[in-house]
């Protein structure tokens, strides 16, 4: 019943702020200059034409109009057309206006869909590298407050999150595939072509989880369970890998709920300089060609699975925790 | 914070005497890691500030017969008149440098200081009011929250022009969220305290409470971790300049630069790598000197200085 209740409410008020997402964004992409009926006809076309499919587009109606239209298909799942890609592959974007041969425009869902995989892969091999560099410093870091592994991860951590990832990408790009050869960096042509970039998200990621893990282990060391466990007669080893890393993942946890926007700026830019076809080079491409509706989709998915993943989380959380209450 | 009196020791009288703000700077101060920090930023903002002043040579002159040269000791015919190299168009990279560094850290400061003002605001707000102000203005908060930063950054660049105040403003308004939560936690769980109460009785008016009680009390352990904040806008502006979408050329930035470079990167390695060290060691300065100001806040907070 906890569990019923829980799911409604945090349902609710995360189909609240989805719908303030899109709102917020599709008021935006109308306010801002820069008009994508221009960029959809090519420069040459008379204005004529460009007001005459702005009018067929619905875009000249006022926004929440607009808005209303373009929510009653989203709840339909129908996010609409993209309005430069065509539905059979690269952009076509400025094409002439009289050009017959285009063929019908791609559905956002559609390549969302088709993105979105590559994207949850680089991201999980991203989380698995973070985590293999984070865990042991963090974890030893926390064990010992003020003596030198403490040290060691604010460093280490401080140094990481100094490193921007694009350069960190593209000196990466040089050293390790074109200079050593040992990696494939541009594109994607297989499994191989995530580890260079999934090893700079990770380094983007693993100051956030070395710092709260240092924090969050030492904390609970402090904490009166751990020392009776010891005149309980149970092991060092035991104590450290049992009680006090169980209650410190919830902080970690929590860093995933909350960080999730920042992991994926790193995606974003990371795909940009890999040349990655995931989400993020999606997104960038949108905006740059002003395709308003694919950037409409985007931030429409992005915010859904913001508010999914910090559900998730605080589930995860509360049974690690049962004394915690959402 | 009167609750926090009894201090043993014989530092107690030593802290009794120093405000909040004045003990988490003092912490700060005698780690190592906050003295290197501030060494180097200090000196990397008096060379960007004066030795464009004082070298003739100007960032934007481009000088094709030198272009291409590689930095001292690196290659052939490197010289001492470009410690740095040149670029692609023979223009001076540790002017460059420099020149970049001063609008990064102009644009940081400054989106920091919009982050800080409205999230603070918001939070104040929030927090005191509580109810359905609180709601509202919370649930907006979600609502920017979950939007990546970085998305909403691009779009709005992308689709405008991307000019230094349009930069500083869109990545403001789009980072205050995290502060207006913590604001809102702050003055949510201090405004329940006797003193508030007191200035309520004595006649005090809400905004008097909020800006004078409040406000001094609450602001100055978020503004000291700001400062790993500053090192986080720098690097999203040099992303943005990467991406075509920040400072436009021939202005040098950090990220146009490198963007710039990534085309010569097999035969001329250094017009993308040299900024990123001057970026990196600039937000290592930092970085070192947040998290040392953010470990003093929270031993300070944890009662054990």
């Amino acid at each position: 019943m906890f569990l019923v209740n829980f799911l409604i409410r945090r349902l609710a008020q995360g189909a609240v702020i989805v719908l303030l997402v899109s709102f917020l964004i599709f008021t935006l992409l109308r306010v801002v200059p820069g008009d994508p009926v221009r960029l959809i006809v090519g420069g040459m076309a008379p204005d004529a034409l460009v007001e005459q499919i702005a009018e067929e587009m619905g875009l000249r109606d006022p926004i929440p109009v607009q808005f209303f239209r373009y929510m009653s298909g989203v709840v339909q799942g129908d996010m609409g057309q993209s309005f430069i890609r065509p539905a059979s592959g690269a952009a076509v974007g400025g094409a002439s206006f009289d050009d017959n041969t285009r063929s019908e425009r791609a559905n956002v869902l559609d390549l969302i869909a088709d993105t979105a995989p590559y994207t949850l892969q680089l991201a999980v091999l991203a989380m698995v590298f973070a985590l293999v560099i984070a865990l042991p410093i963090g974890i030893y870091g926390g064990l010992k407050p003020g003596k030198w592994p403490d040290r060691f991860a604010l460093y280490i951590g401080s140094l990481l999150i100094s490193l921007p990832n694009f350069w960190l990408g593209i000196v990466l790009a040089l050293v390790v595939s074109v200079n050593l050869g040992w990696l494939p960096a541009i594109g994607y042509q297989g499994f191989s072509y995530t580890i260079l970039p999934a090893i700079v998200l990770a380094v983007e990621i693993a100051p956030f989880l070395i710092r709260t893990l240092t924090v969050s282990v030492a904390q609970n060391m402090g904490e009166s369970y751990i020392s009776v466990a010891a005149i309980r007669g149970i092991s060092h080893r035991r104590i450290v890998m049992a009680h006090a890393l169980k209650n410190s993942s919830v902080p970690l946890l929590n860093l995933l709920g909350v960080q999730f926007s920042m992991l994926l700026g790193g995606v974003l830019v990371v795909e940009f300089i890999f040349d990655y076809p995931g989400l993020g080079l999606l997104t960038i491409n949108a905006v740059l060609q002003r395709d308003f509706p694919l950037i409409q989709g985007i931030a429409i998915v992005t915010s859904a699975a913001f508010v999914m993943i910090n559900i998730v989380v605080d589930l995860i959380a509360t049974t690690i925790d049962p004394r915690l209450d959402y | 914070m009167p609750n926090t009196m009894e201090v043993i020791g014989p530092d107690a009288k030593e802290a009794r005497a120093r405000t909040i703000a004045q003990r988490i700077a003092l912490g700060a101060w005698r780690s190592i890691e906050f003295r290197i920090g501030l060494f180097v930023f200090t000196t990397m903002v008096l060379l960007s500030i004066f030795w464009p002043m004082v070298s003739a040579i100007d960032p934007m002159k481009i000088n094709i017969g030198a272009k291409l040269t590689p930095p001292v000791l690196f290659g052939e015919n490197w010289t001492w008149t470009h410690p740095l190299g040149t670029d692609q168009l023979g223009r001076d990279m540790l002017m460059r440098c420099f020149v970049g560094l001063r609008y990064s850290l102009f644009i940081g400061l400054a989106t920091v200081m919009i982050m800080l003002a409205v999230g603070c605001l918001v939070g104040l707000w929030a927090g005191y009011r509580g109810g359905l102000t609180d709601t509202i203005l919370m649930r907006i908060t979600d609502a920017q929250l979950s939007i990546p930063m970085i998305i909403l950054a691009i779009a709005i660049l992308g689709v405008s022009r991307p000019t230094i105040p349009a930069i500083i403003l869109v990545l403001g308004l789009s980072g205050w969220p995290v502060y207006a939560r913590v604001m809102r936690s702050v003055v949510m769980a201090e405004r329940k305290r006797e003193f508030v109460r007191g200035a309520t009785i004595l006649g005090a008016s809400d905004l008097r409470i909020m800006f004078l009680l409040l406000l001094p009390l609450c602001l100055p352990p978020i503004a000291f971790v700001a400062v790993l904040d500053v090192a986080r806008m720098i690097i999203f502006e040099s992303v943005l300049g990467f991406l075509g979408l920040g400072v436009q050329p021939p202005t040098p930035t950090f990220g146009n630069i490198i963007a710039d470079g990534r085309k010569y990167l097999v035969n001329a390695w250094w017009i993308a790598t040299v900024p990123g060290i001057f970026l990196f060691l600039t937000l290592a300065s930092l970085n070192l000197m947040g998290a040392a100001l953010e470990r003093s806040r929270n031993r300070v907070y944890g009662g054990k200085a």
